[in-house]
């Protein structure tokens, strides 16, 4: 774990990455002290540019752009977390269940899995919202529906190489209970490979709430960076800052991410260390 | 000969996918609340209820599910996607009018991803951890991680208003009536933006795997082997690290196939570009229900037909793999 | 004849005093003389869904179709009918009977020439039977009289005296009879293909991105039109369609095709144009119905108490982008030219309007309670475009001033309308109201006990319900005299702000951009819905 953690913090992007995200934890944490109040209330005249008495000025109707982020931050946060958690948990009870037992289970399991896949992604998350009606917890729900055949599909291929492997076989032999090999051997062999695409699902996640939001399928109770953007959207020519700033939160939250997953690829993934 | 008959018997396969695909889509669908009826009434403003038992009528949804769901079928089976009762035309004109659109925005950002991406993977491997490395890793990290729409008004502010270089969007010039190269000219300058907007994510997504499967290949036993049998770096490369390092870039782009319609909505919207995703996003907010399964079944064979021909592909590399 | 009506003396005037197309030179007259050819780009948003005007009257339609379709008149700026396909007419002074002299030698684009069957058969047989809102202005149609080729008697149970005002190929477009007759009329294959007697013929429709009308060569109206073609084009993003003005790619965009946050850049722009002309005879509002079967809700204290709890200036300069006026009652003042508005009615824009809400709403028996909040409600935004979520992020602010808390609810169109209009599971709804040539389309079917119909979009949904204004809008609707019209119409719009069944937030105003080359785009209360027959590029 300790030459882990040297080779994680060698990678110098890894650790700018890691650093970006402390930044955007303690904005988080510290949002309710910077910013007090509903962030949808109207607290300065509209269209404000940056600079003034608020930073990253207001939007159409006069609420602070810079309170919008901060809000809008911990619920890319929680769809990131909750969606990619959610997606995990599910792909790999599936992609698990096909690759442990194999036969027939393996051929409806990864049916449905296929089926997933051929509806266009974005359109099964409208869909999906559409259905349930717009909410963090539908567009969670959306989320999870597209991302975790990904999974799934990582997580049978590992099983169906593991399932050969001399170890597990030993302990099949040795009367070993289905419970106990899944747990004890072959999980453990693929978190390595689940935590590297996991990580970069939240970036996906995050990505995908905010084309959400911008179609208008967002919660509009909750603020998010998504709904900034979109509000901004019409106003963009005359008010840049409103589209700008949200999208950069968003792209430098993804690359931060993606950044720390790769660094994790790299201690994690045995194959990849050898060299 | 084999090859026909392998063919034949993987569309044989995907005859009862495909159709499990319509049955679930067609109930999957019907989840969501409300109809096309009241969306058309609710759009005229007031509406009797005469007036909308005529359309709930007109447009099959006075029967009971079953009857609907087996009238599906059955036109189905004759290769009819149906009528789009909203659009006044059949659902297969309107799907074929935007497929070539669609077509051409996504081979277009697909195939310069896919080049330019498979690309900048091998320099980055090639040169691990030089400052090549570093530069093409980084550009691809953030091209991975902008949305696509942002970039998209973004590059519109920039290219099409501030610089003039560009047209805002569409397809074309309207009214121009362009014909032979000005056509191709004109439309070539259409598509610049989206086609940026949509590929950069691709882009990033091949280059990442390229350069990881390049190294790994690079490790492999048979490398070391042909390098000490004396032959020349570049030989290497081509002759045996190119081609199985290829492999992994195939297999992520024919993951990705599924994506080609719905991914593009957004991009689409944003520049009014007249493709099938835009179709298939006002197809659901309106319940247009038929027109909506028919894309869905159109993607579902596309995604077939994708895989198959990623599995030729594989084949074509990996003279191990056999038919 | 001492009981004739205004609108019915007026046409006989202006029927005798004006030639041909006379009336719209005089109102958009400039001294340039037209210039032939050229194409017109115009934007329209959204894409409609189908070109057939006579069963679907949804606002995208008919900048496109009143170029093909034309109506019996049009309208001079005072909103008084005007000679179109019909060339004079005659109102009987029981209102009864209208008689209609038809203009001779003019054709269907598909060579068929028009006669009196064609009004006939329009009325009777398509408009009547399939159009969702013709029904309420022929309400009172029995029959169509053709005693001869030139000459459509309107023979009417009841006097309509909105009638004339509903003539326009807008309101009640002239089809052609045997494009239709012994078909199934909704699936005619004209829906898409539009033929009427209009100056531009209906040329190819490309599906998500334009279509395309060509002038009519053989057009009855001599020298006209002057444009030799028309594209209507779709562009769904708003920024990109501002873009498309900007960049000149496109010379029109009525009907607010441009979003109203960039017209104050537009307005600088040197090759651009801003108009607020040419919506005169399209009221329209945007409104807050409050479901009148909630417990809260059904108490006409609350109901006040909201009316004046919302800032309508805020909406109207950060959501309208100052486009627009407050509205003060239940018609927009664009019934002022017709002498049908008036806003001697209870007014809630008052300094003192939070203290008077607080105060109405503890008096209802709503205290504030521990956090300050008095009850809660969930608002239905409306998804037919962004403003109007910014408009209901704003209603929630306002509301929760006075201690009332507001969960939004945005659902797609389809679940939207079920809620509401079906279910009828809403507690607030802030729908966009269209009123109408006249009061009696937009007050009837919002306010009429009668409309309470489960299932019909955008009717009674507030469960109104006052015998006192059923029958003032009972008599309003046949009452010939314009005066007393008048009256009651005031008295309706003094009860209903009383009793303020739903808040009235904004009068509408559209704005229509033009490129500086696009001449006469704008000649008369119709604006963009009415065909550009006179319209002309500069070179």
């Amino acid at each position: 774990m300790r030459t882990g953690l040297a080779r994680f913090a060698r990678n110098r992007l890894a650790l700018a990455g890691a650093a970006v995200l402390l930044g955007l934890v303690a904005l988080v944490a510290l949002t309710p002290l910077l910013y007090p109040g509903d962030p949808f209330r109207l607290v300065g005249p509209a269209l404000q540019p940056p600079g003034g008495p608020f930073l990253l000025g207001t939007d159409t109707l006069g609420r602070d752009v810079g309170a919008e982020i901060a809000y809008g931050a911990r619920t890319s946060l929680i769809i990131g977390l909750s969606a990619t958690g959610a997606a995990i948990l599910f792909g790999t009870l599936i992609g698990g269940l096909a690759g442990y037992y194999r036969g027939s289970v393996e051929v409806a399991l990864m049916r449905i899995t296929e089926f997933f896949q051929t509806i266009p992604a974005f359109v099964l998350a409208i869909l999906i919202v559409a259905i349930l009606s717009p909410s963090l917890f539908s567009e969670v729900v959306a989320i999870v529906a597209v991302s975790w055949p990904g999974i799934a599909r990582l997580v049978r291929g590992e099983f169906v190489a593991l399932g050969s492997r001399e170890f597990v076989l030993a302990c099949d032999g040795l009367g070993a209970g289905d419970a106990r090999i899944v747990f004890r051997h072959m999980l453990p062999n693929c978190t390595a490979a689940i935590i590297a695409v996991g990580t970069l699902l939240i970036g996906t996640a995050i990505l995908i709430e905010a084309g959400l939001a911008f179609l208008g399928l967002g919660d509009p109770n909750v603020m998010s960076w998504g709904l900034i953007i979109s509000s901004g959207r019409a106003v963009l020519r005359s008010a840049w800052w409103i589209c700008t700033f949200p999208g950069l939160a968003i792209l430098l939250t993804v690359l931060a991410i993606n950044l720390v997953g790769d660094g994790l690829n790299e201690v994690l993934n045995p194959r990849l260390r050898e060299r | 000969m084999r090859l026909a008959r392998f063919l034949g018997y993987r569309l044989l396969l995907a005859i009862p996918v495909v159709l499990g695909i319509v049955v679930l889509n067609f109930f999957l669908i019907h989840l969501a609340p409300g109809d096309a009826a009241s969306v058309l009434a609710g759009e005229s403003g007031a509406a009797s209820p005469e007036y909308m038992e005529q359309l709930r009528h007109k447009f099959g949804l006075d029967q009971p599910l079953a009857t609907q769901f087996g009238v599906y079928l059955l036109n189905m089976l004759h290769l009819d996607l149906g009528y789009s009762f909203r659009n006044d035309s059949p659902v297969g004109s309107l799907i074929v009018d935007r497929l070539w659109p669609t077509g051409l925005l996504m081979l277009t950002a697909f195939a310069a991803a896919l080049l330019i991406g498979t690309l900048l993977g091998l320099v980055a491997a090639t040169g691990r951890n030089s400052w090549r490395d570093a530069v093409i890793s980084l550009v691809s990290l953030v091209a991975y991680a902008t949305p696509g729409f942002w970039l998209g008004l973004m590059m519109i502010v920039v290219f099409a208003i501030r610089l003039g270089w560009l047209p805002t969007s569409g397809y074309d010039t309207v009214g121009a009536d362009n014909e032979g190269w000005d056509e191709v000219w004109d439309v070539g300058r259409h598509l610049v933006m989206p086609a940026v907007a949509l590929a950069l994510f691709y882009l990033a997504v091949y280059a990442r795997v390229m350069r990881a499967s390049v190294l790994e290949q690079v490790g492999m036993d048979y490398v070391t082997t042909a390098r000490a049998k004396g032959q020349t770096e570049a030989r290497v490369m081509t002759g045996h690290v190119l081609r199985n390092a290829l492999l992994p870039v195939v297999t992520i782009a024919g993951v990705q196939a599924g994506n080609l319609i719905g991914g593009s909505i957004v991009v689409e919207t944003v520049f009014g570009w007249p493709g099938v995703g835009t179709l298939a996003f006002n197809a659901l907010q309106s319940r247009d229900l038929n027109l909506l399964l028919g894309i869905f079944f159109v993607s579902a064979c596309l995604v077939v037909v994708i895989n198959l021909a990623v599995d030729l592909v594989y084949v074509c590399l990996d003279p191990r793999l056999e038919l | 004849m001492s009981r004739t009506s205004d609108v019915t003396n007026l046409s006989r005037r202006t029927v005798l005093a004006l030639p041909l197309g006379l009336a719209a030179a005089a109102s958009g007259a400039r001294a340039a003389e037209p210039k032939r050819g050229g194409t017109m780009v115009m934007i329209v948003h959204p894409e409609p869904s189908t070109l057939a005007h006579y069963a679907v009257s949804a606002g995208n339609i008919p900048p496109i179709a009143t170029q093909v379709y034309e109506g019996l008149c049009t309208y001079d700026w005072d909103q008084n009918p005007q000679p179109n396909l019909a060339k004079s007419w005659e109102v009987e002074p029981d209102g009864k009977t209208i008689t209609f002299k038809l203009q001779d030698g003019v054709t269907f684009h598909n060579g068929k020439p028009f006669t009196s069957a064609d009004v006939q058969y329009s009325f009777m047989e398509i408009l009547k039977k399939y159009n969702p809102i013709a029904p309420v202005m022929l309400a009172e149609l029995v029959a169509v009289d053709t005693p001869d080729p030139m000459t459509a008697i309107l023979r009417l149970a009841n006097p309509a005296p909105y009638l004339m005002k509903a003539l326009s190929g807008r309101d009640l477009p002239i089809l052609c009879r045997s494009v239709f007759e012994g078909t199934d009329v909704l699936q005619n294959p004209s829906a898409n293909k539009p033929i009427g007697t209009g100056p531009f013929k209906f040329t190819s429709w490309e599906r998500g991105q334009f279509v395309r009308l060509d002038r009519n060569e053989t057009y009855w109206k001599p020298g006209l039109p002057y444009l030799n073609r028309i594209v209507a084009r779709f562009i769904p993003d708003a920024a990109t369609r501002s873009a498309a003005m900007e960049a000149g790619e496109a010379h029109f965009a009525g009907y607010s095709a441009v979003n109203y946050a960039d017209l104050a850049r537009m307005k600088t722009n040197p090759i651009l144009d801003l108009t607020t002309k040419g919506y005169e005879m399209t009221p329209a509002q945007s409104v807050l119905e409050l479901n009148g079967r909630h417990p809260q809700l059904q108490k006409k204290e609350v109901r006040q108490a909201i009316a004046y709890a919302i800032d309508r200036k805020v909406i109207l300069k950060d959501v309208m982008f100052g486009y627009g006026l407050p509205a003060t009652g239940p018609l927009s003042r664009k019934f002022k030219t017709a002498g049908l508005y008036t806003d001697d009615v209870r007014q809630y824009d008052v300094p003192d309007r939070l203290d008077i809400a607080n105060k109405l709403l503890d008096e209802a028996g709503a205290p504030r309670g521990a956090d300050g909040t008095r009850f809660a409600l969930h608002l239905e935004v409306n998804s037919f475009g962004e403003q109007w979520l910014r408009q209901a992020e704003y209603l929630k602010q306002a509301l929760a001033g006075v201690g009332i808390a507001v969960t939004l609810r945005s659902e797609d169109t389809a679940t939207w309308l079920r809620r509401v209009y079906t279910n009828y599971d809403y507690d607030l709804n802030e729908p966009f109201l269209s009123q109408g040539v006249d009061p009696v389309y937009g007050l009837n079917k919002q306010f009429l006990t009668s409309q309470i119909r489960k299932g019909v979009t955008f009717v009674n949904d507030t469960f109104y319900s006052n015998p006192e204004v059923d029958r003032m809008l009972g008599e309003g609707a046949r009452e010939l005299d314009a005066e007393k019209r008048a009256a009651l119409y005031k008295k309706v719009q003094q009860v209903l702000a009383e009793d303020s069944p739903m808040i009235w937030l904004i009068d509408v105003q559209y704005v229509s951009v033009s490129n500086r080359r696009l001449k006469d785009h704008t000649t008369g209360p119709l604006g963009t819905q009415q065909a550009f027959e006179r319209a002309w590029m500069d070179k």
